[in-house]
């Protein structure tokens, strides 16, 4: 191999130390007007008397949106995946979190368009907010979003993410203990170096050139193309070259706006969001709440585990049913549990939208399980690498959905990982491999449970 | 107003309270220095003013007037990079290199005032930098060898001295 | 009162590719007259480097130097459909779509050759950037001859397409999660060992040491994949002890605006790294790849977790675990309940607590 598994410098490395790398806020096209938003300074409110002429009349602005300049006003970025809208672009009648953007300004500079921001008018009627997961489902609980207070649209129009598969009660019935924990792991700002940032230039023949920070060129174009009402020639995105995305540059948060004040305007239309935008209005890495009873034996073997999700989606859903689901694919985590039953809940709160963070889905699951088998070692009095060598996925095991595990490598990292911090693992366990399990190995509760090697 | 930028006097034409950061940017098309929080908080838009690191966007232009400003631009180019910039290239200290402009110059003034390649020295001298992207371990092994004096083969990169390849399953 | 050292380790996997799959890549490749190499991709670097790793791709599969291919993800009109920089993709799916793309183009380069030096393709390679027999180097042809060849004798443009598409993986019972067909491209795995330093008094945890072991499946440019694991470690430990939009959630209030008020990592918080990397190679990304980008910061919160509870004795399972909780903590010593076998922390923090009846969370006596 030559270029595989070589340490080649990066393609782009002599442009980024020269300070020469593109993006999108270097892009200069003359003419360009700035942009401000009119965003909610409440969690939870209706409102009446949006009121733009005053905003609009004032010199050098050059245009103002709102909601009824949207030709498609709600848009499901995963309506392919069956996950329907629900979140306006810009608000209609009432405001879901505070920083939601009701209306936005181009104008010839940064304090025209702030001056026309605060010239726009509009009467605010508070409404209690709904914050705590927890007590979403509750009777008194205010009701937030149009189709109740916890996503209801998963396949067959469940109103939860459920997995199943052999029998909990007989687990919880052949444990020696049961042990449980709540998990609890905070939402997270992205904090990418580079804020959201869009620059559109309508052009000669009626496209919109698009220079976007997004990380998906295709899925914001499709996005940009759903909301305008316009197929996909008509517009170009730009970009690919992006300063820190970690999963917050996907929801497409500018792009469409600012096409849509360029075709009203007839300028190129440039958002950048301040430091104090991105860290207080843009999605965050969404809060978990956690909940997992594991029936263990003595000896540490995972008979089965019982689990609670709620996944704090904010007040919209955005890619939250499909981290949901990402999320209970992975709730045994590295480890084989035959017995199962999982519940999970997108719950929305008038919170600023969650989404996908690095790991999306996946790294909630993984601190609360493994948090939680480090609790097991402890309440069983157990060497943690033991525990978790037993309960290892091996070759011809099955995961929560029923796939075989062709390739699990928990066994190896496991053992590598004991041997980087100078632990000398007992022979029995040292001597383990992820191979199938057969004879001796084969625990009791397992027996039954494991697929015919000849079936993968 | 006038400012001398990477060596060449220019007349500045912006009101005096525009930030140094928005003259370079907008006014001169120097683009190196970033946009990255104008709250004094990230140093991406730091540059040196008469060899001191100083952040852009909390400098006002005519705080500045009659100094030498330097950007990334001054300091070396794609046919003749300057001892920082080939270390950096050369230990993959930028990934996303939107903090690499303000972090390269720190480095500069660093080792220009004599900082060695003790890597606590370097935390300091970096501190107040932030990069969201390398975890910032080889940043300060960029700035290590560079303190060391050491060339740099720009055709290949460096290998983390923390790292060991096992190879195939174990 | 005393700052105490203590040690958690944490084991975890992770899907390459988007959820239930679904999710294509596709790529374009020609090549100029002189033999140099264009790659059209629209997948976005968002400085986890898929700019080189496709391009090493493609220098591989082809056969000729790396800097003579060129890489243009830069718009939607040349480039062809990437579903996105996400779901640890780029690399595996993303990196399959070009690997394809650039077979056809060796296998059009070896036809051409093929014809030049009056040679079966079959018995023909590419190295370097030169088209040569195998076991007779002598009888060679220079790929940029072969690209004048296309251009002025056999007028034919050298081009390649691919793509990758793993078939949409349906829930078949909504009740039980079955699925149909395996939902990821690969499955990563790692796993992780914390040190922290805790003081007693202020309750500050210091990590001091991460020693992470990563099964990558093959590292197509291993200082990119350090890259991500340094990366991946500090917003791991930015997550697991600094962290937090809502300093009092569920409440919104104190929000942090500004660097100063919401503490992301800093070179101050970095503690010792020491990796080791495991090259278990995936059935079929390109060369054996698997995903690294996402994994990387999902260990660390739940070793550092376990290390707290090693070094003073309390569990904070609310992240991120600040001084102000470890202080708590110690105060309160609490201890889990135990019921008959039934052995259970945290019962303030639950839904059987906390909610009105709404909803709760029940396991037999």
């Amino acid at each position: 191999m030559k270029a595989v598994g070589a340490r080649l410098p990066r393609y782009d490395g002599i442009e980024h130390v020269t300070g020469r790398t593109q993006y999108v806020d270097d892009v200069k096209v003359p003419g360009t007007l700035w942009t401000k938003a009119l965003r909610s300074p409440h969690h939870s409110a209706s409102f009446s008397g949006l009121d733009t002429s005053r905003a609009e009349a004032m010199p050098g602005v050059h245009a103002v949106i709102t909601w009824e300049d949207v030709p498609l006003l709600e848009y499901g970025h995963l309506s392919a995946l069956g996950i329907p809208a629900d979140e306006p672009l810009l608000a209609k009648d009432e405001v879901r979190y505070k920083g939601q953007p009701i209306a936005l300004v181009a104008a010839e500079d940064e304090d025209t368009a702030q001056a026309a921001v605060e010239a726009i008018g509009i009467e605010f009627e508070e409404r209690t907010p709904l914050l705590d997961i927890r007590r979403a489902f509750d009777e008194d609980a205010p009701k937030i979003h149009q189709w109740g207070n916890w996503y209801p649209h998963f396949e067959g129009e469940m109103d939860r993410r459920q997995i199943r598969k052999g029998s909990i009660e007989q687990a919880f019935e052949q444990a020696d203990t049961i042990v449980q924990g709540v998990y609890r792991p905070a939402a997270i700002e992205h904090v990418p170096l580079e804020t959201q940032v869009s620059l559109v230039v309508p052009e000669a023949n009626g496209r919109l050139t698009i220079y976007s920070c997004t990380q998906a060129l295709y899925f914001s174009m499709g996005v940009v193309a759903a909301h305008l009402n316009v197929p996909l020639n008509k517009l170009k995105v730009v970009g690919g070259t992006v300063g820190g995305g970690f999963g917050g540059k996907v929801d497409t948060a500018t792009e469409t706006m600012c096409a849509l004040l360029a075709q009203k305007s007839g300028r190129p239309v440039k958002w950048r969001w301040t430091r104090e935008e991105e860290f207080l209005c843009s999605s965050t890495r969404a809060p978990w709440h956690m909940e997992i009873a594991d029936a263990v034996t003595k000896d540490g073997w995972i008979l089965g585990r019982k689990m609670l999700t709620l996944h704090d989606s904010g007040a919209y859903a955005r890619f939250s049913p499909y981290g949901l689901t990402k999320h209970s694919f992975h709730h045994t985590g590295a480890y084989t549990i035959p017995n199962l039953e999982f519940d999970g809940f997108v719950v929305f709160t008038n919170r600023v939208p969650t989404t996908a963070m690095r790991g999306f889905g996946v790294t909630s699951v993984s601190f609360a399980t493994e948090t939680h088998m480090s609790r097991i070692a402890h309440v069983l009095g157990l060497d943690p690498y033991e525990v978790r060598l037993k309960n290892a996925n091996r070759i011809g095991d099955t995961s929560p959905n029923r796939i075989v595990y062709t390739d699990p490598s928990t066994v190896p990292v496991v053992k590598a990982l004991a041997g980087g911090m100078g632990v000398e693992l007992a022979p029995d366990y040292a001597a383990m491999d992820r191979e199938q399990r057969t004879g001796d190995l084969l625990p009791e509760h397992l027996v039954g449970q494991l697929a015919d090697p000849e079936d993968h | 107003m006038n400012l001398t930028v990477n060596g060449i006097a220019r007349e500045i034409e912006s009101a005096p309270l525009t930030t140094l950061l928005d003259v370079l940017r907008e006014e001169l098309g120097v683009t190196s220095p970033k946009v990255g929080c104008e709250q004094g908080g990230c140093g991406s838009c730091t540059v040196l003013v008469d060899g001191e690191p100083q952040r852009a966007c909390l400098t006002a232009v005519a705080a500045v007037e009659g100094a030498e400003v330097t950007t990334v631009e001054g300091i070396g180019t794609a046919d003749s990079l300057s001892a920082v910039q080939q270390a950096f290239t050369h230990h993959y200290a930028a990934q996303c290199g939107f903090c690499t402009s303000g972090m390269m110059l720190a480095a500069e003034a660093y080792v220009q005032r004599g900082g060695t390649d003790d890597r606590e020295a370097i935390q300091e001298a970096l501190a107040g930098h932030v990069c969201r992207c390398t975890g910032y371990v080889k940043i300060i092994d960029a700035v290590a060898a560079v303190a060391r004096g050491e060339e740099f083969d720009i055709t290949v990169t460096a290998a983390s001295p923390g790292m060991t390849n096992l190879g195939g399953v174990q | 009162m005393a700052v105490k050292q203590g040690r958690g380790i944490a084991a975890i996997e992770y899907p390459t590719g988007m959820n239930q799959n679904g999710d294509p890549s596709q790529a374009w490749i020609k090549v100029k007259p002189d033999g140099r190499v264009d790659v059209f991709a629209g997948t976005s670097d968002i400085g986890n480097g898929s700019k080189t790793i496709q391009s090493q791709i493609v220098a591989e599969t082809i056969g000729v130097p790396y800097d003579w291919v060129t890489y243009d993800n830069s718009n939607t009109d040349s480039s062809p459909v990437c579903t996105g920089t996400f779901a640890s993709r780029a690399t595996f799916v993303a990196g399959k779509a070009v690997e394809k793309a650039a077979e056809r183009v060796r296998e059009r380069i070896l036809d051409i050759a093929g014809k030049e030096l009056e040679i079966d393709p079959s018995d023909l390679e590419v190295v370097d950037g030169e088209v040569v027999a195998k076991g007779a180097p002598q009888k060679k042809l220079g790929v940029p001859d072969v690209a004048a060849a296309a251009t002025w004798t056999y007028g034919e443009l050298i081009t390649g397409t691919g793509a990758q598409l793993k078939p949409y993986a349906a829930i078949v019972d909504a009740e039980t999660g079955e699925v149909d067909l395996p939902p990821h491209s690969a499955i990563s795995y790692a796993a992780c060992a914390a040190e922290v330093e805790v003081d007693e008094e202020t309750g500050v945890v210091q990590v001091t040491r991460l020693v992470q072991v990563y099964d990558v499946g093959r590292a197509i440019n291993p200082t990119l994949v350090e890259g991500q694991i340094e990366g991946g470690a500090i917003q791991g430990l930015g997550l697991g002890v600094l962290e937090n939009c809502y300093p009092y959630y569920p409440s919104v209030e104190h929000r942090g605006g500004q660097f100063g008020s919401y503490l992301a990592p800093g070179f101050e918080d970095l503690p010792q790294l020491d990796t080791i990397i495991i090259e278990n190679p995936s059935a079929d990304g390109p060369y054996g790849a698997k995903g690294i980008g996402e994994m990387a910061n999902n260990a660390q919160p739940p070793a550092i977790a376990a290390a707290v509870y090693d070094a003073v004795g309390v569990w904070v399972t609310e992240l991120p675990i600040t001084p102000e909780k470890v202080l708590r903590a110690l105060e309160a010593k609490a201890e889990p309940v135990r019921e008959g076998k039934r052995v259970t922390f945290d019962a303030e923090l639950s839904v059987n607590t906390v909610s009105q009846g709404g909803i709760a969370f029940e396991v037999p006596a």
